[in-house]
This record gives structure tokens, C-alpha cells and sequence, in this order.
């Protein structure tokens, strides 16, 4: 339960550190170090330098900016839970934040830090994906806008290049359309077996805008297209039967916990309850 | 005015401002000057023999100190007599994923884990066995070569005519049940710290001091010596405080014996303390039991016979397990009038971690079964659950059919209780969809009336010694693992001396200067222990009484001892109607001690403050302690011969002073989309004889029914290959107060005539009925009868899509092998070094796949 030796570095500018990152093959970022440090202790993780963000000023904001929502990277769960400026422009990641772990967790783990782990049973990815949200990535090459739908690329792979760092994440102001966030949390870990992210723009007869992210089911978090390409335009009587397709053509996953069958209808399950709950038709 | 001053009042824990503040010591806070830090390497194979070990690269690290095997000890030993299968460090073979091989002591903790990696160890790996039923079949590559067909025991009992009474039954019930394995989770792993006294001429090894984390010190004490062939004299056992045992700790634990074997070789004290991983393989928790139960019953439901065979898969070594198997026959019987009794027991060997005591030994998985099985019973009868448990009653005092004496029986109240708090009768089958309420009644000993030691020696005993200014010292070797030990015994001095709880200190389990006690496990400790202070007391009271009585001008039976003061019975406090003489008071006793040194002073002090009607406590240790010298008391316990059980073979298991009794209601909801149970309330009766105090015997209903909660809904040791999937807090959980439902506790108190005040057992029997009583509540909800625990929510969709007569549900089997990367990613936040042959450091295959360039 010890780590093996490795550098430590702890830059004071965004610059500093991409400078550091690039220095060493192996060099990690340290941001919240709610899964590095764990991985690292069991020697799973033996990064030869980690670079700590923590003390560069200025990637820890929550701001308005247009119909944008802009959050730091190294915002901390909790300080997302408690934005007002979320909770009116856009909930849905409030809502998902305060399921994430314990309070412990939800004060050190941040944004940044979880969306770069890429955990196929994290939080956020499915939020991102449901918001249409966008990464912001840094090299030396400059800024980097990632379409949240371009980011997840496998189990715990990004699109991220192993020179940049994340600094931000951009959300849409969400006023005018439904949010919801329904999750079967592991008992133990608390991490989701199934988490369930829906935006939904819809009158009673009519669905307009429909976006479902999916985290814990498959390798990586993913939009279920087919279950808004059956809702999209349709009234909300549909919502059960396109539900159960969400995991349709998906490599499901099965461990001790649940398997993959059971995970799959899981899935089915919180999908339709999330949709009927921003559909307003389900507390 | 009740008629106690500390008995029955609600009091804070004596140790509590240690463990609150931090400023208490546990076993891994110690440190000594030039200590060292014991690492274990651990069997990457369920079953192998081992070749060679060849230590010297390690030992060629800077730092390392001493690299031990199982040459350096290899006398055998086991908690049991009849168990002796052990070693410390394997010494042949290993029996398990994580069984201990060799032990390295370097100057840092990462020294000695960098080391680990460098012992190189060749094994021949053999066929293992890993589900019981298959394992009992085995003829060749046996885990133990002298237990043929893997079977550690087995036990066939027959008490009764149970044939008759089945041919002659209205109804009988039949069904398989399954309780999953499960561990203990406390919250402190284990740790030990060893160190002798070396002889600075000859550089020997002498005396040995080993603090560790024990539930029974005095065992630690007897296997060390055994192992190290030392006297028990040469060693000192002290156990500072521990953070939980729950049956985990009250065996002696490898770590415990390998870290004075590595101080003994190293010449340096050694300190070892497990990973939460370790804590997971050192195991010794609760066996998945396989569980046959018949029950036979006449139309009004009175049971006429019970028929159980139960399979206990019991890891690789005895452990606790023979006793494990008889307490699940023997605890049929005490709680309900069961006339024919039929029990065959198979504790059976596999490769995995040893199973052991747990709390509510060997009898929680049965009574989860017969519980269930009632229910099913009743709603056959068309009885009330709660009646049909009401016409089964026990008459006491009596001895059962398979031996057991009851005399306290609180059961009827218990339930009485619980009916009417969760008003039973008016919300049963009313609370609405998917909602349920379920009863489920249990029991258990206030400790064994037999000790698993073969001696007539008493099985608690206590000294109490006063001090000239009135502190009462309390030396006892029962040990306080968090269950309330010190404060019992405190309250108990106090009660019986009449003095304040703040005078008394309690001397707790250090075996050079407490006497033997065998420790904290099956809820003994607050009836033996308990009587043995009281009796203790008692003799320390009598001589102060004597030379109080001599002061008071009174017959000795007549002085009163009460809050601090002692008087004539009849006087209240500080009104006398016949006062002191003044001058009696003042009449020096001739003691039998010279030369008292306050004796002058105290007598000047007693004439300045005049006429007085009372001594206090101190004025009559005073007193006593110039007549007597020292002023000490022993007293002892040992279980009377008639609680002692019968003559069959096994009948040592089981008998115990006196039982608890427990009755609980579970209301729950069942989301019948997904199969999730979540329980809202739990009331929760329990019989504990009389409350010595009601703030702890509640903590620990409390902690029974969520630790049962727990095993109902969703802890499980999941094994794939021998190989735990689940070996950490971030995979296996207990629930916490975060999670735990409403529960009212209630206290039913039979007054028992042998216990301390009437007090017997409360920590352990409330567990057994929260798991039928959830079980019976998701019936009462649902419609389902579940037959194996944890009903988690994929078994419990199963269930209910087998009810509907849907497309059954494929259940999980573990983790598909072919992909544990996948399981290990995924499953949890954490991956374990050394979680499986596969990725332990040591095995050949995961070289080839490194050599191969593989990113494992």
C-alpha cells in the first residue's frame, strides 16, 4: 500500500505544467487524486513524475458566458453541488454531482480530474454527453474545444493527447428544457452500475429535444441514439418502449455485482424513469 | 429511588474520551525504540505444494533485517484442541490465495514490501477445491492428508423420534436454503507488535511482550507458547484498545504468531499490521452454509419434529469450524418447544480462507432458514406469523431434547412487543404495494457453559484491590474490543461496593497482571466475567463491612454500602437515629498493620469534623486496610454442571448459563422494476435478563440488526477460482449509519437468576432474526420466498420474474474468467495487487506476460 518513488512537481502556471508534462514519458497530472492515488498505492499506477495542478490559479471558476455555463477543471464535485449559477442554468450536472461518491470524494475529486480518468462507471461522462457539453483541452499546440461526444473513446480512454491537460468544461444553459439524473450506485464503491442522463425539450404530445447519456453499462459512457431517435418528434407515451433500447448493439458488461443481463435491463429501467421524471410525468 | 445507583442507568463508555479525542492507543500506534516493520508474502495459488524458497535476494536489500519461513517455526496449532492444522507460515503446502509464506522485517515498511517482491518461491501447484458438496467427493490431493474426503467433521444427531413425528405430521415443510459467506469488516484490521528482551551478554531471545489487536489475550498467550516452545510464564500478552473483533479477532491470527517469530529472528521488536486485502484473507468470517430444512407441524401449527442438514464450507483450515457446525444443530433447539430433533452437520474443507467465529456463531444462517421456513409454514396454516411462533413456546425452566436448560425466557414479551410497536395486527398485509412487514424470532448463549479448553479451571476470574484513598482497581483479562468490557466490569464494582463509578479503574487484558479470563467471544463476557467481579467485589466488600461494622458498632451484615457512604441498614444517609459515638469513632481497631503512617492524621481529621452517622468510602477502606493490610478480592465463575448440556457426542457445543431471546418486525418496500429492498423500519426486541446499561445493550440491537441487514441485502464474499473478487470496503460493504433504516430498539428484561444482576447476552442474538424477518417481510411485500442471502437486487428480480412465470433471469456467476481485466476495472474503484494467480507479482504467467510485453 505504498507507492513507488516518483518526482514530484507543483507549477504555479498553466504553462509550467504542460512544460513539465512533456518533460517525462511518464508524467501524470495530480488533480483531485481520487483515482490516481489509490492506483499508485497498489503500484497499478508507478508514474515517474506527477505534476500537481492544484496550486495553478484560475482553473477553479463557475461562470456565466452567454448561454454557456464555464467550469474550471479543477472545480471540486461539491463546489458544482452548491453553484447556484448551475442549479439555475443548468441542473443536470448539480444533480448527478451530489450522487458521486461521499462527501469526502465530492470535496477532493474534480471535473477535470474525473473526465480525464474516463472511468467507464464515473458520473459526469454521461452528464457531458447529455449536455452536449465541451472539453477544453490545452497543449503546447494551444487551446482545444473536444465535442463531448468525441471524448469517450474506450475504458478509461480519451481523445485527450498525452501533452494536454483539461481546463475547462463548457455546458449549454439548460432554462427551458427538463433535466433528470438516475443512478443504481455500486453499494460498496458507490460508483454507478447504471447511471442514466436525460435533457429533454417536450410538451405532452410532442418530444422536440431528447439526449440520453449512458455511464456504467459499456466500456465507456455513450449517447443512446436509438432510444432518442424512437422519442424524437413523438409524443411521451412512447417513452417506455424506446427505454428499452438502450442498449441496443452495446457491449454490456457483466461483473459480480450484476451481469450484463441484469445491467442491461437495469439500464432500461432508470432510462425510462429518467425520461418519465424530466418528462414531468414521474416524481 | 431504584434499588441500584449505577446498574441500569444509561452510562457513557469508561474508555469512551480516548477513542473520541484520539488520544487512545490502538495496536498500530505503538511504536518501540529500533522497531521494525513485518511484511507478509502470501500464496498466489489456491493449493500447492511449495518446492523452494530462496530469500537471498531479499535479504541482500539494504534494510531488510530478518526473512522468516515456516522452518523457523513449525510446530502446528489451531484454536481448537482438535484443530491443530496450521502454521504460521506455511510450512509444506499453501491451502490458499493469500495463505502466508514468508515474512520479511526491514527498517520501513516500503523496504520491506520492495523485498517481498525479491523472495523467489517454487511451487507445485495441485487440483483445488472450491465448492463444498464437490470438495466432500474428493479422494485424491487431499487439502489435509488426515481429513479424508475433505471433511473437517461431521456430526449426525438424533434427539427424539423425529420419523415418527414426520410420518405422524398434518404438514411438512421442505426446502434448501443457501447463506452466502460473509466477513466481519472491523473497522480496525488486525495488527501485533512483538517484541523479547535480549540478553545484552549472550544476544539470546528471553521474555516475550506481544500487544495485539485479540479478542483473547490468553489464547494469543497459550498458541504462542506452543508455536515458539517458550512457558507461558516467558510471555506477555497486553491488548491495547481494539476497534471491533466481532469473532474476527477471537482466534489467534497468523500475523499475530509470525510477527514474534520474525522479532525473534530479527532481534528487534516487529510490527505487522494488515492491509484491508489482508484483513479479507486472514477471513475466519461466516461459512456458506447449505442448508436442508423439513419441518414438521399439526394443523394448529405446534412443530412436532425438525430434520437439518447443513454443509458448511469452511476454507482450508478448522479454525472454529467444529464448533461452528455444532452450534447450527445444537441452537435448533432452546429457542422454540421442538420435541424430535434430526441434525447432520458436514463442515467440509476447500481452498480458501479459513471461516470461523462470526458474530452469532453458527447459528444465523440456520435460523435464517428455519425462520423463513416457519413463515412459509404459517401462511400454509393460514396462521399469523407471530401466532404460530407464540404456539411453540418454550415452558421454562426446562431442559430441551437435545440438552439445553433454559431458565429466563423473555421470548413471549419480545414478541408481544414487537407486534404491538409496529402494530402487527393492524398494518400486516394493509401498508399497500410492494410493501411488507415479516417477523423472525432467535436466540443465543450468554457465553458457553464449556470451555473449548478441557479444564475445570473457572472461566473467568477477577481481582479487585483497593487503594488506602478509596480507587478501586479492577484486574480482569476479559477483553474490551469496543462491546462495552471495561464499563460492565466498572459498573459492576461500583454497583456491588457501593461507590462511585469514577473511583474504579479497570486493569483489562494484560496477562502478567490480569488473571485468566478466555476472552470476548459468544457473548460471555458480561455473565461470566460480569459474576466474577460481583464476586470479587463482594469478598473486597465483606472485609470493609467487617471493619466498618466494627466502627458503626454493627453486625457486619448490617452495614449498608451506597453512594459513596457507608452505613447501618435502617439509618438513611447522614441521619442516624442512634447516633455514633463519637468516641467510637474515634476507637482505634488494633490492625493488624504497624506503623500506619496516617493513621494520626485521619483520626485528628475525624474529631474536627464531630459527631458523624456515616463513614464515607474512603473513611472505610480506611478502616479496613488498617485491619486487613492490602485490600483485595478474587472471585471466580464457572458455568454450574447443569447448565453444562448432555452426553452425546458434540453435546460440549451448545450448552450455555443462560440464553438471550430476540423477536423483530422488518417493514420493507421491494422495487419489483429493478429488485431493489429497502427497509424502512426495524423493531427490534431483545430479551438481555436485565440492562446494566440501556444506552449499550441498545448500541448493540442497533449494531445486531444492521450488521444482519447487511448479510440479508448485500454482503457477499464472491469467489471465482479461489480467488476473492471483493477483498475491500470499496467492493464489499457493510452498512453504516448512513444507510441504516429506522430501528426501535426495545429492551425486554427476564431478570436471569444465575446472571450478574440478572444480566445475560446482548450483542450477538438480535443479528440472527433481521435476516428472516426481511426475508419474511419481501414475502409479505411480493409474493417471493428467497432462499439464498444476500437478496440483492438481481436475485430478488429473478425471483420475482420466476413468480410471474417471465423469462428467467441469468444470474451472475461470479466474473467470466476469461476477463478480469474487465471485472478488475470495472467492478469497483480499486484493483488489488496480488488479487489472483494471474496478477500476483510472483506468478510465472504474468512474468511470461510481461516478458511477452504485456501491460499488466
Amino acid at each position: 500500500m505504498i507507492a513507488a518513488n516518483f518526482d514530484y512537481e507543483s507549477p504555479r502556471t498553466l504553462s509550467e505544467a504542460l512544460e513539465l508534462l512533456s518533460s517525462r514519458e511518464d508524467a501524470k497530472i495530480l488533480a483531485g487524486g481520487h483515482s490516481l492515488l489509490p492506483a499508485m498505492k497498489l503500484r497499478l499506477a508507478t508514474p515517474a513524475l506527477l505534476v500537481d495542478i492544484s496550486r495553478i490559479s484560475g482553473l477553479n471558476y463557475i461562470r456565466e458566458v452567454g448561454d454557456r455555463v464555464s467550469i474550471g477543471a479543477m472545480t471540486t464535485h461539491a463546489e458544482v453541488v452548491s453553484s447556484d449559477v448551475l442549479q439555475r442554468s443548468s441542473p443536470l450536472l448539480p444533480q448527478a454531482a451530489s450522487q458521486i461518491g461521499d462527501t469526502q470524494v465530492r470535496n477532493c475529486g474534480t471535473i477535470g480530474g474525473s473526465l480525464a480518468q474516463a472511468h467507464p462507471a464515473a458520473d459526469y461522462p454521461a452528464v457531458v454527453l447529455a449536455l452536449d457539453a465541451e472539453i477544453v483541452a490545452v497543449g503546447r499546440g494551444g487551446e482545444r474545444p473536444i465535442k463531448a461526444l468525441d471524448f469517450f473513446t474506450g475504458m478509461f480512454s480519451t481523445a485527450l493527447r498525452a501533452d494536454e491537460i483539461i481546463t475547462e468544461v463548457r455546458v449549454p444553459n439548460t432554462e427551458g428544457q427538463r433535466v433528470a439524473y438516475k443512478k443504481h450506485h455500486h453499494p460498496a464503491s458507490g460508483f454507478a452500475v447504471v447511471g442514466v442522463a436525460v435533457r429533454l425539450k417536450a410538451s405532452a404530445e410532442r418530444i422536440d429535444t431528447v439526449a440520453v447519456g449512458i455511464t456504467g453499462v459499456s466500456h465507456n459512457a455513450y449517447r443512446a441514439v436509438a432510444v432518442e431517435d424512437s422519442l424524437r418528434g413523438r409524443p411521451l407515451g412512447a417513452i417506455a418502449a424506446a427505454a428499452a433500447r438502450v442498449a441496443n448493439d452495446v457491449d454490456v458488461l457483466g461483473d459480480y455485482y450484476a451481469s450484463a443481463e441484469y445491467r442491461k435491463h437495469l439500464a432500461a429501467v432508470l432510462t425510462r424513469r429518467a425520461l418519465e421524471q424530466a418528462a414531468g410525468v414521474r416524481k | 429511588m431504584s434499588d441500584f445507583s449505577i446498574i441500569g442507568k444509561r452510562t457513557a463508555m469508561v474508555d469512551a474520551a480516548g477513542k473520541t479525542t484520539g488520544a487512545g492507543k490502538y495496536t498500530d500506534d505503538l511504536t518501540l525504540p529500533g522497531m521494525l516493520i513485518g511484511k507478509i508474502l502470501h500464496s498466489p495459488f489456491p493449493h500447492a505444494r511449495i518446492k523452494r524458497i530462496d530469500s537471498s535476494r531479499a535479504r541482500a536489500l539494504e534494510g531488510v533485517v530478518a526473512i522468516v519461513t515456516g522452518k523457523d517455526a513449525p510446530n502446528p496449532y489451531g484454536i481448537l484442541p482438535v484443530g491443530h492444522d496450521e502454521h504460521a507460515l506455511a510450512l509444506d503446502k499453501v491451502r490458499y490465495v493469500g495463505d502466508n509464506v514468508a515474512c520479511v522485517a526491514a527498517i520501513s515498511e516500503a523496504i520491506a514490501e520492495n523485498a517481498l517482491e525479491l523472495i523467489d518461491v517454487e511451487y507445485e501447484v495441485l487440483p483445488a477445491y472450491f465448492d463444498p458438496e464437490e470438495s466432500m467427493k474428493a479422494e485424491t490431493d487431499l487439502i489435509h492428508e488426515n481429513k479424508l474426503h475433505n471433511i473437517e467433521k461431521d456430526y449426525h444427531h438424533v434427539f427424539g423420534d423425529p420419523e415418527k413425528a414426520f410420518g405422524e405430521a398434518d404438514y411438512v415443510a421442505e426446502g434448501r436454503f443457501i447463506a452466502n459467506e460473509v466477513t466481519h469488516a472491523a473497522m480496525e484490521p488486525h495488527s501485533t507488535l512483538a517484541a523479547f528482551e535480549i540478553d545484552s551478554h549472550t544476544g539470546k531471545p528471553g521474555r516475550l511482550t506481544v500487544w495485539s489487536s485479540t479478542q483473547v489475550p490468553y489464547y494469543l498467550q497459550h498458541k504462542l507458547s506452543l508455536v515458539l516452545d517458550m512457558p507461558m510464564a516467558q510471555i506477555r500478552v497486553i491488548k491495547p484498545l481494539v476497534g471491533g473483533g466481532f469473532g474476527g479477532k477471537s482466534e489467534v491470527i497468523p500475523l499475530e504468531i509470525i510477527a514474534a517469530i520474525a522479532a525473534r529472528a530479527a532481534k528487534a521488536p516487529v510490527k505487522i499490521t494488515y492491509t484491508r486485502e489482508e484483513v479479507f484473507w486472514a477471513h475466519r468470517g461466516r461459512p456458506r452454509s447449505i442448508i436442508d430444512l423439513k419441518t414438521a407441524v399439526k394443523k394448529d401449527g405446534a412443530i412436532t419434529a425438525v430434520k437439518a442438514r447443513v454443509v458448511q464450507d469452511g476454507g482450508a483450515y478448522c479454525s472454529y469450524g467444529v464448533v461452528t457446525i455444532l452450534y447450527s444443530g445444537a441452537l435448533l433447539g432452546a429457542l422454540y418447544d421442538i420435541p424430535n430433533i434430526q441434525y447432520d452437520g458436514y463442515r467440509v474443507l476447500t481452498n480458501k480462507p479459513a471461516c470461523g467465529a462470526m458474530r452469532g456463531h453458527g447459528t444465523v444462517n440456520v435460523r435464517f432458514a428455519f425462520e423463513s421456513q416457519l413463515d412459509e409454514i404459517a401462511a400454509r396454516l393460514n396462521l399469523d406469523p407471530a401466532e404460530i411462533r407464540r404456539r411453540n413456546l418454550l415452558k421454562p425452566p426446562c431442559v430441551t431434547i437435545n440438552g439445553l436448560r433454559v431458565q429466563s425466557y423473555g421470548l413471549p414479551e419480545c414478541i408481544q412487543q414487537v407486534v404491538e410497536r409496529s402494530r402487527w395486527k393492524q398494518r400486516k398485509g394493509q401498508l399497500g404495494k410492494a410493501s411488507g412487514l415479516g417477523i423472525a424470532c432467535s436466540h443465543y448463549v450468554s457465553g458457553a457453559a464449556n470451555s473449548i479448553i478441557r479444564s475445570d479451571m473457572p472461566h473467568s476470574t477477577v481481582n479487585i484491590k483497593i487503594d488506602r484513598d478509596g480507587g478501586v482497581v479492577v484486574y480482569t483479562g476479559a477483553s474490551e474490543i469496543g462491546q462495552g468490557s471495561d464499563t460492565m466490569t466498572a459498573q459492576i464494582a461500583a454497583e456491588t461496593l457501593g461507590c462511585s463509578l469514577g473511583r474504579v479503574k479497570v486493569v483489562a487484558a494484560d496477562t502478567d497482571l490480569t488473571p485468566i479470563d478466555i476472552g470476548s467471544y459468544s457473548s460471555r463476557v458480561t455473565f461470566m466475567a460480569g459474576n466474577a467481579t460481583l464476586r470479587a467485589a463482594e469478598q473486597v466488600k465483606k472485609q470493609i463491612a467487617s471493619a466498618a461494622a466494627r466502627k458503626m458498632n454493627c453486625a457486619p451484615e448490617d452495614v449498608v454500602f451506597r453512594e459513596d457512604k457507608v452505613f447501618r441498614k435502617g439509618d438513611t444517609q447522614g441521619q442516624s437515629p442512634t447516633p455514633l459515638e463519637p468516641t467510637q469513632a474515634a476507637v482505634s481497631v488494633s490492625g493488624r498493620v504497624e506503623g500506619q503512617i496516617l493513621r494520626g492524621s485521619l483520626q485528628q481529621k475525624r474529631k474536627e469534623e464531630g459527631q458523624k452517622y456515616f463513614l464515607t468510602f474512603e473513611e472505610a477502606v480506611v478502616a479496613a486496610i488498617d485491619f486487613h493490610g492490602a485490600l483485595t478480592g478474587t472471585g471466580s465463575y464457572a458455568p454450574p454442571p447443569e447448565a453444562r448440556g448432555g452426553k452425546h457426542k458434540g453435546a460440549g457445543v451448545g450448552p450455555s448459563p443462560a440464553y438471550s431471546y430476540s423477536a423483530q418486525v422488518a417493514e420493507v418496500s421491494v422495487d419489483e422494476d429493478t429488485g431493489e429492498v429497502t427497509v424502512h423500519k426495524v423493531w427490534a426486541a431483545h430479551d438481555c435478563g436485565r440492562a446494566l446499561n440501556p444506552v449499550s445493550v441498545e448500541g448493540q440491537i442497533i449494531g445486531s440488526v444492521w450488521m444482519g441487514m447487511g448479510q440479508a441485502l448485500e454482503e457477499e464474499m464472491v469467489w471465482k477460482d479461489g480467488m476473492l473478487m471483493n477483498p475491500g470496503l470499496l467492493e464489499y460493504r457493510s452498512p453504516s449509519s448512513t444507510e441504516s433504516p429506522e430501528v426501535e430498539p426495545i429492551i425486554v428484561e427476564s431478570v436471569d437468576p444465575e446472571g450478574p444482576f440478572g444480566a445475560k447476552e446482548c450483542s450477538e442474538g438480535s443479528l440472527a432474526a433481521t435476516i428472516p424477518a426481511i426475508a419474511n417481510a419481501i414475502y409479505d411485500a411480493v409474493g417471493i420466498r428467497l432462499h439464498e442471502s444476500p437478496f440483492t437486487p438481481e436475485r430478488v428480480l429473478a425471483a420475482l420474474r420466476a413468480r410471474k412465470g417471465a423469462k428467467p433471469i441469468n444470474l451472475t456467476e461470479g466474473v467470466d474468467p476469461t476477463a478480469p481485466r474487465r471485472f478488475r476495472e470495472h467492478g469497483g474503484a480499486l484493483w488489488f495487487r496480488g488479487k489472483g494467480p494471474e496478477r500476483h507479482p510472483l506468478d510465472p504467467a504474468r512474468r511470461e506476460a510481461a516478458d511477452a510485453g504485456g501491460d499488466d
